[in-house]
C-alpha cells in the first residue's frame, strides 16, 4: 500500500493504543485531519485488511442517538503499521516525523 | 436546525461520490458523527466536517493495475460482442421461426413467432449483461450511453458490409436515428440509475427505447412508402396511411393492427416487405442496452477493491 503522510499519521494514531476503538471524529482529532482526507484513508486500509470496522452495540432509541462506527487495527494491520512506521522513521534519521508520534529521544509509540 | 440540515445535504452529497455500495454505510457513519457534534453544540465542527466530505475526492481505489486491465478487456470484450450476439439473435430466432414454420404453416404466426423468440433471446442476452455490467471500467452516464451504443452502431455497419442486403442505405437514415435517440435516452436512464432510482430508469428506458425505435420505423415509412387516402375497392393501393404511423413498430413486430381500421393488412404487408430485420434488431439491442446501462450505472463509480469484511450494522 502506498503510505502517504495521512496514512502514517492514522497509523500512528491507532498505534497508540492498538486495542482501542477509534470513532471518526476521534481520528480527526488525533491527526488533525479533516474528515474528507480521513475517511478515504481509513477506506484503503480497510480494503487492505489492515483495518477492522464494527458498529456501536447501542439500542439507537434508547441512547438518543444513532450507533456509531468504530475502527481497530487487525493483527496484521498492528505488524503491518509498525514495520511501515519504523521504516519511515529509518527514512528520516534526523528531527520529528511529520506524521505525529513520539520525540527523538522517546521510545517511539508503536 | 438549518445548519444540522445543511450538513445532512452535504453528506448525501459526499456519500453520491462513493461506491455504491459502500454508501449506504458511510451516510450512517457520518450522519452518526453529525449527530454527536450537534448535540455538542459544535455546529461549526459540524459543518466543516460535512463540508470537508462533500469536496474531498471519495475514497481513492486501491488501483490493483493488473485487475483494471483485466476489468478493461472484459469490458471491451462485452461491448463488442454483445452487438454482435444481439445480430446473432436475430438470425437464430428467424431460423427457428422458419422451423417452426414449415411444421405448423401457418402465415400469420410468423412475425409474432420470429418477436417472440428474438424477444425471448434478448432477454436473456439482457441478463448476462447485467453480471457483465457489474465491473464495468466506464463511468459518467454518457460514456456509459455512448459505449453502448458506438459498438451497436459499429455492429450493424459490419453487418450491413459483410451481409449481402438491398436497399441497405435507405435503411441508414432510420438506423442513424435510432442509435442517436437511443443514445440519449441511455444517458438519461444511467444518470437516473445512477442516482439510485432504478425502477424510473427501467420505465423511462423501456418507454423511451420504444418510442425511439417508432420514431425510426416512422421515418424509413415515410421516406419510403408514400402516404394514400383512401383505400380503393379492387385492388389496393402501393401507399400507406400515416394516420396509423405510431402502430407502424408493432405492426412489424405482431403483423397485427390490433384491431384497428388502420394500418390495413395490405398496408402492414407492404411496411414488412421493406422493413422486416430493422424492428427486430431494435427488438434484439434493447434489453442488452438497458440492463447494461442500468447496472453499469449503478457500479460506477468503479470500485476495484474488495474490501475486507464489512461489519453487519447493529
Amino acid at each position: 500500500m502506498r503510505i502517504t503522510i495521512p496514512v502514517a499519521k492514522v497509523l500512528a494514531a491507532l498505534l497508540a493504543e492498538p486495542d482501542a476503538e477509534r470513532y471518526g471524529l476521534d481520528l480527526m482529532r488525533m491527526t488533525g485531519l479533516p474528515s474528507g482526507t480521513l475517511y478515504p484513508v481509513l477506506h484503503r486500509l480497510r480494503a487492505a485488511g489492515w483495518l477492522a470496522a464494527d458498529w456501536e452495540a447501542i439500542d439507537p432509541v434508547a441512547a438518543g442517538r444513532p450507533a456509531r462506527r468504530y475502527y481497530r487495527l487487525t493483527a496484521e494491520g498492528v505488524a503491518e503499521a509498525r514495520r511501515t512506521l519504523a521504516d519511515l522513521r529509518a527514512a528520516i534519521p534526523d528531527g520529528r516525523p511529520s506524521w505525529g508520534g513520539a520525540g527523538p529521544s522517546e521510545a517511539p509509540a508503536w | 436546525m438549518v445548519t444540522r440540515r445543511a450538513a445532512e445535504m452535504l453528506l448525501a452529497i459526499a456519500a453520491r461520490r462513493w461506491p455504491a455500495d459502500l454508501r449506504d454505510d458511510l451516510h450512517r457513519e457520518w450522519d452518526a458523527e453529525v449527530h454527536v457534534l450537534a448535540a455538542s453544540g459544535r455546529r461549526t465542527r459540524m459543518l466543516g466536517f460535512a463540508v470537508s466530505l462533500a469536496v474531498s475526492r471519495a475514497g481513492s481505489p486501491l488501483v490493483d493495475r493488473a485487475m483494471m486491465h483485466r476489468r478493461a478487456r472484459r469490458t471491451a470484450a462485452a461491448l463488442l460482442l454483445a452487438p454482435l450476439a444481439c445480430i446473432g439473435i436475430v438470425v437464430v430466432s428467424a431460423v427457428l421461426m422458419n422451423v417452426v414454420f414449415n411444421w405448423l404453416l401457418l402465415p400469420q404466426v410468423q412475425l409474432p413467432l420470429w418477436s417472440a423468440l428474438t424477444a425471448g433471446l434478448a432477454v436473456l442476452l439482457a441478463v448476462s449483461a447485467t453480471r457483465w455490467a457489474r465491473h464495468t471500467v466506464l463511468g459518467g452516464p454518457l460514456r456509459i450511453a455512448l459505449g453502448v451504443v458506438l459498438p451497436i452502431g459499429a455492429a450493424l455497419a459490419l453487418a450491413g458490409y459483410v451481409l449481402p442486403a438491398e436497399g441497405l442505405a435507405r435503411t441508414v437514415p432510420g438506423l442513424l436515428l435510432w442509435l442517436a435517440g437511443l443514445t440519449l435516452v441511455l444517458w438519461a436512464v444511467a444518470a437516473l440509475a445512477a442516482r439510485g432510482r432504478v425502477r424510473a430508469a427501467w420505465w423511462l428506458g423501456l418507454l423511451g427505447a420504444l418510442v425511439v425505435a417508432d420514431l425510426a420505423v416512422i421515418l424509413f415509412v415515410v421516406g419510403n412508402i408514400p402516404g394514400s387516402g383512401a383505400v380503393a375497392a379492387g385492388s389496393p393501393p402501393d401507399t400507406v396511411d400515416r394516420i396509423s404511423a405510431p402502430l407502424w413498430l408493432f405492426a412489424c413486430w405482431t403483423d397485427w393492427n390490433f384491431g384497428l381500421p388502420r394500418p390495413t393488412r395490405w398496408e402492414i404487408f407492404l411496411i414488412t416487405d421493406q422493413l422486416l430485420v430493422e424492428p427486430m434488431l431494435y427488438l434484439a439491442c434493447t434489453p442488452y442496452a438497458l440492463a447494461y446501462t442500468i447496472r453499469a450505472a449503478r457500479s460506477e463509480p468503479t470500485a476495484p477493491v474488495a474490501l475486507a469484511p464489512a461489519p453487519s450494522p447493529v
